[in-house]
């Protein structure tokens, strides 16, 4: 067979002192950035780039792939040690793995999250390299109306990420839809609620908002309770590590979470951190304990991490098979692929098939070396929750400020995540939760932009005679109604 | 004796700097005495970072001065040129420009191009291009014309943002067709293009080399007097006999602030000559379907003064 043949010579590839160092600086430089609150994984590739000019494209390729892989995971590290979520897929993360944390098992948090990651990466990967022309061509066929149907089924886990606070959660999501809203609307043109402030006209950075809502509010909300002096994150005895068989309980959510997962990541628009919610949300619903979500499950971290790595895998599709870039990473590759010349695309793996297959076996590789560093780094990373809070909370601030300001230097988003920061501890403080905050603002733009596009493009009837939009849609009113019904039983009972 | 020798060794120092100092106030060769910031108004990654990126690179052969490339992105070059116009005109900020900046401004600022920046060195010509899918049976400017006039109106092209160059250009190859479409915006050049691979819309308004390794895609027709070497069997419009579109280009280019020293734009100017004839930006951008350039400030300022007015008459202001 061909494919297997040329993943083997892309193996071979692999067996240089330049491509071994190239995975190895790709993956630590990866978990770093991931880690850091405000350097997304299309930021840390990114910053690489320049340095990859004097580099062959194979290696250029395999160390910026090495970083994207990596930075997905290295979002859960902060997520679940210290509530800052590094990547914004990672927000999912910390709605269990933070909880853990504090209940003095932050060593199962962080040791669901890296077998998750890999295992999805490895995931990802396998099904990029099997099935990724068909399902580009599957990818693009994909109409605005089915988009905005996805983004409204994504929306509707906000009734299960309230749970019995559900009403709560509703008005935060609405927040971030509202959110949207502000900034040059993206279908005419026309300027909505910037007040003439050129500051305005892309609207709020999610970033920096993400920061906000979840590292500074908890900043805040720990300020208030005075005790700083000897209060740590969480005390253990000593770090538990799971053991194999409680990594296998998780195998059903990790494998249908990773399927989710690169699913989700093919589609041009959707991303990690979309995939990320809405496999949390089918963890939720097809698990035995549903009440333990948000309590401390790992399953819920499971759900995340799986989805956010297989990701990685997904978004690489259209960009190898087609040379279209599905998310803001795949982006930069592109540009990183032109400066040596190759042009990705279908022709890639008939002209440059050294290019394709490398990458395909450096990630499988990167994986694996994620593993290893990660096992070794959690050792470390769980100390973090044992500095005590009185600089634990002073650094959280600086870092968040660092942060916000790195994603495109301006005191603007610092600003703004400060700004955040007071609305999340405020209504945190009145029991509103901001993850549905993020929800909002994620998919408010997809579901707003894709709707308009869908009735210039066919009419409004378009959402109901497409049979995939009218199935998502029926889907989303169920995802919506049943978990608040359930509630309404429960509260009656 | 030893205090006499420290001392003559810091008049020595002294008269040194003093030198240095002097020397560099009354020659223009050494303009730079201190690293540029070249402002870049895409973000890290973009085309117009790795361009930018490119240029520093290739400068280096011939100059000591350090470039450092700074993303200010947002609102589509806006950031970048407010913070551009907040800083001395002293020529230590270049500003990697394209003529995406002007329809911006146009549409969405205050701001006058030319009152604010002196556009010092036009670098490349890329012309806009009508792009089909060749999996469908409309490929041909023909066909689209065509299956313009039986879906009148209801024919979908894909591109960028409303409002946009490619949007504008667009718009002026519609009325210079005599045809009527709808224009449908997509967060990106790149998922317009997914879509037209999925068959969504009729056409993508691009560049040419935008189709390089795309099987799927052809060139109907280009926007300009003659065909592309790079291209030789792709049409021009005026050949077509759409006439009024020749012009429809993205140039590309950097400035500085209104008020930089001549002595500061004359250092450029020789820079930017130099990097035009360099063979590695020649290799890099020339098979892409560019026109390599070096205009410098008087017809560059000429060019984007014309641009501006063209974009407010056709956002009706």
């Amino acid at each position: 067979m061909d494919l297997l043949s040329n993943l083997v010579t892309g193996f071979g590839y692999l067996a240089g002192v330049q491509p071994a160092v190239a995975i190895v600086v790709g993956v630590i430089l990866g978990i770093l950035a991931g880690a850091m609150p405000g350097l997304s994984p299309s930021m840390g590739v990114a910053l690489l780039v320049p340095f990859t000019y004097k580099l062959s494209p194979q290696i250029s390729l395999i160390l910026l792939g090495s970083i994207y892989i990596a930075a997905n995971y290295g979002g859960s590290i902060t997520a679940v040690t210290i509530n800052t979520p590094g990547t914004p897929s990672a927000v999912v993360t910390s709605f269990d793995g933070y909880p853990l944390t504090k209940m003095g098992k932050p060593g199962v948090g962080l040791g669901t999250s890296l077998i998750a990651s890999t295992v999805g990466g490895i995931i990802g990967t396998i099904i990029l390299i099997f099935f990724s022309v068909p399902l580009a061509r599957l990818a693009v066929k994909l109409h605005p109306a089915e988009y905005f149907a996805l983004a409204i089924f994504g929306l509707a886990t906000v009734a299960s990420l309230g749970g019995k606070n559900w009403a709560k959660a509703f008005i935060a999501a609405m927040l971030g839809l509202l959110i949207n809203t502000i900034g040059i609307d993206p279908i005419s043109g026309v300027q909505r609620f910037t007040f003439g402030n050129y500051k305005l006209f892309d609207g709020f950075a999610l970033v920096p908002a993400l920061i906000g809502l979840f590292a500074l509010s908890e900043v805040f909300s720990r300020m208030e309770e005075y005790k700083l002096e000897k209060g740590v994150v969480a005390k253990f005895e000593k770090a538990n590590w799971p053991k194999f068989m409680d990594y296998w309980k998780l195998k059903f959510t990790i494998l249908r979470s990773s399927i989710l997962g690169t699913l989700i990541g093919i589609f041009p628009g959707a991303g990690a951190t979309i995939a990320a919610f809405l496999s949390y949300d089918v963890a939720k619903k097809s698990s035995k304990h549903p009440e333990t979500f948000g309590k401390g499950n790992p399953e819920g971290v499971a759900a995340a991490e799986a989805a956010n790595s297989s990701s990685v895998g997904g978004a690489l599709v259209p960009l190898l098979a087609l040379g279209i870039p599905g998310s803001a990473t795949t982006a930069v590759l592109i540009g990183a692929l032109m400066i040596h010349d190759v042009n990705p695309g279908p022709l890639l793996f008939v002209e440059r098939p050294d290019i394709v297959y490398s990458l395909f076996a450096a990630l499988l590789v990167a994986n694996a070396v994620m593993l290893v560093l990660g096992l070794w780094g959690s050792k470390l990373w769980i100390k973090v929750t044992i500095i005590p809070k009185k600089v634990l909370l002073p650094s959280i601030l600086a870092i968040s400020i660092i942060g916000s300001f790195a994603v495109h230097y301006s005191i603007f988003d610092v600003a703004s995540c400060i700004g955040f920061g007071i609305a999340g501890w405020l209504l945190k403080k009145h029991g509103y939760p901001a993850a549905p905050i993020v929800l909002g603002m994620v998919l408010g733009k997809l579901a707003e932009t894709n709707f308009r596009r869908a009735v210039l493009m066919g009419g409004y009837s378009v959402f109901i005679t497409r049979p995939v939009s009218i199935i998502l849609l029926l889907l989303a009113v169920a995802s919506f109604a049943v978990p608040l019904m359930q509630n309404r039983k429960n509260s009656s009972e | 004796m030893k205090k006499l020798l420290i001392a003559v060794l810091l008049i020595a120092l002294l008269s040194v700097s003093l030198f240095a100092g002097g020397a560099s106030e009354g020659s223009e060769a050494s303009f730079p005495t201190k690293p540029i910031h070249l402002i870049v108004y895409t973000g890290a990654g973009g085309a117009g970072d790795i361009l930018s990126r490119k240029f520093v690179d290739i400068a280096s052969k011939y100059t000591d001065a350090t470039f450092v490339v700074e993303n200010k992105a947002g609102a589509g070059g806006i950031v970048a040129m407010e913070y551009v116009k907040s800083i001395p005109a002293d020529g230590y900020t270049l500003m990697y420009v394209t003529k995406s900046n002007i329809s911006k401004l146009a549409g969405a600022s205050e701001m006058n191009p030319t009152a604010e920046f002196d556009w010092i060195a036009m670098m490349q010509i890329d012309p806009e291009c009508v792009i089909t899918n060749n999996k469908t049976d409309v490929v041909t400017w023909e066909q689209v014309v065509a299956d313009a006039k039986a879906k009148d109106g209801k024919q979908l092209w894909l591109g960028p943002a409303a409002g946009g160059l490619d949007n504008v250009t667009a718009e002026r190859i519609w009325k210079a067709a005599g045809i009527k479409a709808t224009w449908v915006p997509f967060a990106s050049g790149g998922k317009a293009k997914a879509a037209l691979l999925g068959k969504q819309g009729v056409t993508y308004t691009g560049n040419p080399g935008e189709i390089i390794g795309k099987p799927d895609f052809s060139v109907a027709a280009v926007c300009l007097d003659e065909r592309l070497p790079q291209f030789p069997d792709v049409p021009t419009f005026k050949e077509l006999g759409v006439l009024g579109v020749e012009n429809e280009i993205i140039w590309r280019g950097f400035a500085v602030k209104k008020g930089t020293p001549d002595a500061v734009i004359a250092w450029y100017d020789d820079l930017f000559e130099k990097v035009n004839n360099d063979e590695d930006w020649i290799a890099t951008y020339a098979p892409k379907g560019n026109k390599l350039v070096h205009y410098t400030r008087d017809k560059f300022n000429q060019i984007v003064e014309e641009d501006y007015k063209g974009y407010l008459e056709a956002f009706g202001k």
